[in-house]
């Protein structure tokens, strides 16, 4: 499934100098608003990067960037909300005596770039009498071009009404379902138009969307005063508005309102140790846990370890740490198709690329940046600077992170035949890890019964808890390419002042065995469960 | 770049000229950040932010319509009001729609501090560059994060309600870890007044619970007697205020809810020493003087002795139900009428028991309870006869936040202390205090330190 990056729409060369004839802003023409956004970015840029370098730093850039957002909210027959918003804005990123600066405002004007770019400078020269060991950078090589996010219909062309009539339409597929009481469905639309510039002499320009549809289907039970909720199972993903016809969300709707019915009567799952068969749509968000972040290279330097955490991988461990089972292969991927970090180029001019995480079942690479690639003698880096706004730090973000599927052509029924007592997930639940990504315990939507190698009725109340590397040690089965999605986050948290990204998570069918589960309905000993050492 | 009031006023008049709806609500706001991030005893990233923005939400023939810019010259709020315009036009009709608010009268909450707002650059590096030299001074690797955040503006309605508000926001935290990675230690605490911000203690107490978690050990998980320092109940009980939606409770799906559509409003769903409101005017944390839809915020009382005194409705629904709008909450203050206990007493008055600092990467797993899982992180101690044993590894807990302030299970309630939820970074704090409760799910242990 991974995508050919010449498939993509991108123009890239190699460029010899900051005058290099740039393409023409990829803005959407007919895009509401377009002339208010149309400023000489290179302009700016020039002098953004001459007066940084006049006033003594070693490197800059200037991102000048706009975002739009189109949001829309529904419960059962009723809109709540339709918004459309607009952000445009720069941002100055300075490294001065070994010490980052950065600065950032939304009046974009010559004026404004030159006292934004000495506010950098000064904040750099304020902090870097405390700075005991200096940033530095692997190089990256000069580039002048432009990426799209292929997509067949703007999100941003299609009227209001059209998206409140199918988000409508999902709630009534919901609502016909004897027994579902409410149903609540959204639907946002984020477009991304990057301009970076660089001292050492890229220009790029980039025009990213994504989209997050979703939905809830409630059923409330009056009498016993018990409710259940189901989820969609489709996740956010790169792509345009053909992401409402490509999929069929009224269906999806419908059987999701039958799972919340069917769910007040469900079994609650007995505690114990069971084989699980994880489906895409719940395993992507465990390997953004536990594969993700653990691999992320400023987590495993202490560099997060405020917030976010720290890693149980550190540099020692690369190429030797047993991470998972002999069929157990993660790529990074940042032009993977449909991939929600897809682009042509980090926030500091790094192409997009693949590698390896995860090889065999062995830990041998991390996502890296310059400023990271440095610290560990590295001479080139993966490419996952990111900044979710003109006004935020860029900082190292993940890229998309995939689990290879099977060789062979392997269903989600052949998985299931080898298992005598499991249970089959769907769907992201609760989510909780430790922040040094270790002991994790995740929920889902829906749960079903595998008693020798068939699926039956449906549970309800299953977390699963393990440890990550246990957990993928005891994954003896992956379904083949025909079970293989690319679900994906659109919010991800990290980094102070907090930022979110988006990111998918590539990933088959798959099996894992022997993993404790709990039952998470919570009684005066709720969850209470073997201790999983 | 920060809105006056004045500015404001004119801004909100502006995009009001500009619209030609039947009811019209406009809004600008602008803010600046100033922060800088620290790691591994070194300085990592740091920068300023200034911006504005500005939205409008009209309604034409009872269609809705909002947009928002961060432009605020003529060109873009027109193009902005035109975009929410033409939503509205071809919007089905808003049926929880209520008339915009005509003039209200607020009373003025005091939440901004000039000085704070106005940090030097000079005096925060020297702050940091303080604390890393305590780090290294005591052989640990520090790392945190300083944010000021300076906030104003306002809105307008078309049915002539003005209002502007401005507040100030200074936070620190620190972690501090020991070399071999076995040990850390965290603080957090934020005021609107950064003369109120003790930077001192913050570093001590990370360091401090660092070099005293060092040989942390490891006990089967279980449930357990645990003391729970301010720092860890903000963490668990940072959403609770939410929970109190008359709605959800009304329409069957929260934990407030009863069989047969009827509520536990009145009943005495948590122990009688727990007291949790919102007033907008505590000199320690002051909340917003406008609520839910812009009406002038009260002092509301959530629970009182344990009692659910009030669930809260939002306009529409208060119509609905024939109920007033809820004036908040605003802010959370948790507050005990009976004798407060410190800490220590708390240890003292323990035969076995667990002390926790800090939760983490807490996550709901059950609504109809009230249910959350996470992990301690950054201190754990095991207290036996009265007196701290020994430091633990971390645990995952399965806990409902309701059944862990029920009946019978809070022992003892500290002194609440302005304390914000650690996964918010010191950008939100409430009041709350240190408790000794009877009964604490810990359900598996972590390794991580």
């Amino acid at each position: 499934m991974n995508f050919s990056r010449r498939e993509f729409v991108k123009t890239a060369g190699v460029a010899f100098g900051a005058a290099a004839v740039l393409p023409s802003w990829v803005y959407d023409a007919h895009a509401a608003g377009e002339a208010l956004f149309n400023v000489n970015k290179d302009a700016l840029a020039d002098a953004a990067l001459a007066t940084a370098k006049r006033l003594g730093a070693s490197y800059a850039d200037i991102r000048i960037n706009r975002y739009r957002l189109e949001a829309v909210n529904t419960r059962e027959r009723q809109v709540l909300n339709v918004s459309s918003g607009q952000n445009f804005g720069f941002g100055v990123r300075v490294l001065v005596n070994g010490t980052w600066g950065f600065a950032a405002s939304p009046l974009v004007t010559a004026e404004e770039v030159q006292r934004v770019t000495k506010e950098a400078v000064e904040i750099a020269k304020a902090n870097a009498p405390y700075q005991k060991k200096k940033i530095d950078l692997v190089p990256t090589p000069k580039v002048v071009g432009t990426w799209k996010t292929p997509l067949e219909r703007d999100p941003f062309e299609v009227p209001a009404d059209e998206k409140t009539t199918s988000l409508l339409k999902i709630n009534e597929a919901a609502l016909g379902v004897a027994g579902v009481n409410f149903v609540n469905s959204s639907m946002a639309w984020v477009n991304e138009q990057k301009y970076l510039a660089t001292s050492d002499g890229s220009r790029i320009e980039q025009h990213l969307v994504r989209g997050n549809p979703s939905f809830s289907a409630t059923a409330v039970n009056r009498t016993t005063g018990d409710f259940q909720a189901v989820n969609s199972l489709r996740e956010a993903q790169s792509i345009g508005y053909e992401y409402m016809s490509k999929h069929d969300w009224a269906a999806e709707a419908k059987t999701a309102a039958e799972h919340a019915v069917m769910k007040l009567t469900a079994p609650s799952v007995k505690p114990g140790k069971y084989d699980l068969i994880l489906h895409p749509s719940h395993l992507f968000l465990t390997i953004h846990e536990s594969v993700g972040h653990p691999t992320e290279l400023d987590r495993a330097l202490l560099w997060e370890a405020n917030y976010a955490g720290t890693s149980f991988l550190t540099p020692d461990k690369t190429g030797k740490l047993q991470f998972g089972s002999k069929i157990v292969n993660f790529v990074a991927d940042r032009t993977q198709k449909l991939g929600l970090a897809s682009v042509g180029w980090d926030d500091e001019g790094v192409p997009g690329q693949e590698w390896n995480l995860v090889k065999d079942g062995v830990f041998v690479d991390w996502q890296t940046t310059r400023d990271l690639a440095k610290v560990v003698g590295r001479n080139k880096s993966y490419g996952c600077l990111h900044a979710d706004s003109w006004g935020s730090v860029p900082f190292p973000r993940m890229p998309n992170v995939s689990l290879k599927p099977a060789a062979g052509n392997v269903s989600q029924d052949d998985l299931v035949a080898g298992v005598e007592n499991g249970i089959l997930i769907y769907g992201r639940g609760s989510y909780s890890i430790d922040q040094q990504r270790y002991n994790f315990q995740f929920g889902g939507q829906t749960f079903w019964e595998i008693k020798n190698g068939k699926v039956g009725g449906m549970l309800r109340d299953v977390a699963y808890q393990s440890r990550t590397t246990d957990f993928w040690g005891s994954c003896d089965g992956l379904g083949g390419q025909s079970t293989y999605e690319i679900p994906g986050s659109f919010n991800d948290g990290k980094g102070e002042p907090g930022q979110s990204n988006a990111v998918s998570h590539g990933c088959p069918v798959a099996r894992f065995r022997n993993i404790n589960v709990l039952n998470t309905a919570s009684s005066p000993n709720a969850g209470q469960m073997e201790d999983d050492h | 770049m920060l809105l006056t009031e004045q500015e404001t006023k004119a801004f909100t008049e502006k995009i009001l000229s500009f619209v030609k709806a039947d009811d019209v609500s406009a809004g600008v706001g602008s803010d600046k950040l100033s922060h800088l991030r620290f790691a591994g005893n070194n300085i990592l990233t740091s920068g300023n932010r200034v911006s504005r923005n500005a939205n409008v939400t009209v309604w034409v023939g009872g269609k809705r319509g909002a947009a928002s810019t961060n432009d605020l010259d003529d060109a873009s709020l027109k193009d902005m009001v035109e975009r929410a315009q033409k939503i509205a036009a071809t919007a089905p009709v808003d049926r929880e729609y209520m008339p915009t608010l005509g003039k209200q009268e607020y009373k003025p909450v005091n939440g901004y501090v000039e000085s704070t707002a106005n940090l030097s650059l000079s005096d925060r590096a020297k702050a940091i560059g303080s604390i890393i030299a305590d780090c290294e001074k005591n052989g640990v690797i520090g790392a945190g994060f300083h944010a000021t955040r300076v906030q104003a503006g306002g809105s307008l309605s078309k049915n002539g309600n003005f209002e502007y508000e401005r507040s100030t926001n200074v936070s620190l935290s620190t972690t501090a870890r020991t070399s071999d990675g076995q040990s850390s230690g965290y603080f957090l605490r934020s005021h609107f007044d950064t003369a109120k911000l003790d930077t001192k203690r913050i570093a001590e107490e990370a360091i401090r619970k660092a070099l005293e978690g060092r040989g942390a050990r490891t006990i089967d998980p279980g449930t357990y007697t645990v003391i729970l320092e301010p720092q860890a109940v903000a963490d668990l009980m940072g959403n609770l205020g939410f929970l109190f939606n008359a709605r959800n409770a009304e329409e069957g799906r929260s934990v407030f809810s009863l069989p047969g559509g009827k509520t536990k409003l009145g009943e005495k769903m948590f122990d009688e020493k727990v007291t949790i409101y919102s007033d907008p005017w505590n000199a320690e944390l002051p909340g917003s003087q406008s609520a839910q839809g812009g009406i002038p915020a009260q002092r509301i009382t959530l629970v009182k002795d344990g009692v659910v005194e009030t669930l809260t409705y939002n306009r529409f629904w208060a119509k609905q139900k024939g109920k007033e709008p809820t004036p908040g909450p605003v802010n959370t203050v948790f507050w005990t009428s009976g004798q407060t206990n410190t800490v220590d007493d708390m240890i003292k008055s323990t035969e076995r028991g667990i002390l926790v600092g800090r939760f983490w990467y807490i996550r709901p797993t059950d609504q109809r309870t009230a249910s959350s899982t996470g992990l301690t992180r950054d201190g754990v101690w095991l207290i036996e006869n009265g007196k701290i044993a020994y430091p633990l590894r971390n645990f995952r807990f399965n806990q409902s936040v309701t059944q862990m302030l029920g009946p019978g299970n809070v022992l003892m309630v500290g002194r609440s202390e302005r304390v914000g939820g650690s996964e918010g970074g010191g950008s939100n704090a409430s009041l709350l205090p240190a408790l000794k409760l009877k009964a604490f799910n810990f359900t598996s242990q972590s390794e991580a330190v």
